[in-house]
């Protein structure tokens, strides 16, 4: 699971694999139009459904974040 | 009342010293006090409007948070999978319903007040109402800060429905998390959840942090009343009546004066408000990270106006992408159009934010365009960033200093477009300064004829000699340094020669009284 978000960080913002911040959004390293094609992206490949209310800074501050969110959602799902 | 006015300032000194005197848990009342005389002096009358938000967001925020808590309890008796997630979906389009409706209330009172003034004058044309609209509408039209407080009141219930809040129980507490004085005429907007926990957790009076929050507020007052009024002396005379002849060099000089205008006013108040702030330990997000240093257009709007754009962000842009319709829409974009259509979804979410920052900004069509213009390249750029990258490696273009100083030229070059459209009181006026820009530049009679616009030659060296300052704070803070804690490690005759040099320099060179309002702000019209 953790590899297949990594090539989806890696072929819609590259950057977000190099970067070990805690604020990735509002460092304006992935800007909302990524956010939405990887988004996008997650719910077709791991059959999950993003809700608006986890499309937030916080679960999008870097790649663990990120993980995290879809390790988390397939889970309940 | 305006923050930079004498009874703002005994306002401020009372409060500040009841709020330290007082009781730790108590703290939080004598702000809302405070701020209750603000809003009081301010509008002159009974805050009609703020109670109605104020006592729908409550009721919403407590019915919501019983909801969900009675859907937990409910889903814990259920075994079965399928009736579970019938019963949940029940509680959802309830509570989306209670949602819609506390939407519809509190976004027409905002659209109703908003734009009233607007029909003001075609209404009393037409006799309509059989009286006269304006004393009808007086002190109802446009509450104080009605823009501030309902989008951070929209945010509250949102947040408390997505469970990424707790629903504050307490209506005083909520009123001051809506009213809060330094913020509510221009912001910043506020995450209610954060701004609760500031306020719930306990104060202790700090020498250091009272001087850096008094230092802020100065160079707030700083950058309005020395740099922000005094470029309005010559912009005002330029776009003004009787603009209309000046040459294009002109109204170049004037438009990028404005660029500056714009940005030392409503940072200036931002620095003001979030001093003030700091003085009752109270942190309020940074609404501006030196937006004149972007090098692109996407990047210049998440450093200005930072808590606006991710209200848009968060509530529209998002909320709409993620819905039902939103996620047809990319589906069938992506069916249809297997390249490009991933981006569908985005766009028609970009589109509507900007139209939205538009109408937000101003009520005529000159704003309008104005988001378009800024949407549609928002859009394009995003769009086409891949082919940016490909077309550098091409071209063997390095992203070293002279790069981005280009990139920095471009924002300023779009911004610059986009600034003569909403400073100009007139399509027809922004139609004509464009025109001049590229017909009718004649740079000679603009270099001889420029101090002939409301700003004398003095004034013009007084200007240079602020925003040079305001340049070298700029650069600093880019670079990651504290400018107060840089001052704070300085021998005392240098740290107190500034200090004493930026008061002195308020006193003597600020802009005060004459033709032109002073403590008016320019996004208070927003």
């Amino acid at each position: 699971m953790e590899e297949k978000v990594l090539e989806i960080l890696e072929e819609y913002c590259e950057e977000a694999l190099a970067y070990t911040g805690e604020n990735m959004m509002e460092e304006g390293v992935i800007d909302s139009f990524t956010v939405i094609n990887i988004v996008s992206e997650l719910e077709d490949i791991f059959d999950i459904e993003i809700d608006a209310k986890y499309v937030v800074a916080e679960n999008f501050r870097n790649k663990e974040a990120i993980i995290e969110l879809v390790r988390r959602l397939t889970k309940e799902a | 009342m305006q923050l930079i006015s004498g009874n703002f300032v005994i306002l401020w000194v009372i409060s500040f010293a009841l709020y330290y005197l007082v009781p730790v848990k108590r703290q939080w009342i004598i702000l809302a006090l405070a701020s209750a005389l603000f809003y009081v002096i301010g509008t002159g009358g009974l805050p009609v409007g703020l109670l109605l938000t104020g006592v729908s967001t409550y009721a919403c925020g407590v019915w919501l948070s019983g909801n969900l808590k009675k859907q937990k309890e409910t889903l814990s008796t259920i075994a079965d999978k399928e009736q579970k997630k019938a019963v949940k979906l029940g509680f959802e389009k309830r509570r989306k319903r209670v949602q819609i409706l506390y939407f519809v209330l509190n976004l027409g009172i905002l659209l109703f007040t908003k734009y009233m003034t607007a029909a003001l004058p075609f209404l009393e044309g037409t006799g309509l109402l059989g009286l006269r609209t304006d004393a009808f509408f007086s002190g109802i039209v446009m509450p104080l800060g009605i823009s501030f407080y309902t989008l951070t009141a929209i945010g509250y219930v949102v947040d408390v429905g997505r469970e990424q809040c707790e629903a504050q129980e307490n209506p005083g507490k909520l009123l001051l998390c809506l009213a809060y004085f330094p913020a509510i005429t221009q912001g910043p907007f506020n995450r209610f959840g954060k701004l609760q926990g500031e306020f719930d957790r306990p104060h202790a009076f700090d020498f250091e942090r009272m001087f850096f929050g008094v230092q802020r507020f100065v160079w707030g007052a700083f950058k309005k009343l020395v740099i922000a009024d005094r470029i309005n002396l010559f912009v005002g005379s330029v776009f003004g009546p009787g603009g209309a002849e000046a040459p294009g060099s002109i109204y170049a000089v004037a438009t990028v004066l404005y660029m500056l205008q714009l940005y030392a006013d409503f940072s200036g108040y931002m620095d003001m408000a979030l001093g003030v702030s700091e003085t009752f330990d109270i942190f309020l997000p940074e609404n501006f990270r030196r937006p004149y240093f972007s090098g692109s257009v996407a990047e210049f709007w998440r450093r200005w106006h930072i808590t606006l754009g991710t209200w848009f962000k968060d509530y529209v842009m998002f909320s709409f992408v993620m819905s039902s319709v939103g996620r047809k829409i990319g589906k069938g974009a992506k069916k249809r159009w297997p390249k490009m259509g991933r981006h569908v979804t985005g766009i028609i979410g970009t589109t509507l934010v900007w139209l939205l920052t538009g109408a937000w900004h101003g009520r005529t069509v000159s704003y309008l365009l104005w988001g378009i213009y800024y949407g549609a390249i928002m859009c394009v750029s995003l769009v086409l960033e891949p082919q940016y990258a490909l077309w550098r490696q091409k071209l063997h273009i390095k992203e070293g200093k002279i790069f981005m100083l280009f990139r920095m030229a471009r924002t300023w070059v779009i911004v610059f477009l986009a600034d003569i459209l909403i400073r100009s009181e007139s399509l027809f006026q922004a139609g004509h300064i464009y025109r001049a820009l590229l017909l009718d530049f004649r740079l000679r009679e603009g270099i001889s004829d420029v101090t002939s616009y409301g700003l004398s030659r003095y004034g013009f060296l007084l200007l240079l000699a602020a925003c040079a300052l305001w340049l070298c704070v700029s650069v600093l803070e880019e670079r990651g340094k504290d400018v107060r804690r840089l001052l704070a490690a300085c021998p005392m005759p240098v740290r107190w020669g500034c200090y004493y040099g930026v008061a002195l320099l308020l006193l003597i060179t600020g802009i005060y009284g004459g033709s032109y309002d002073t403590a008016a702000f320019l996004y208070q019209s927003f």
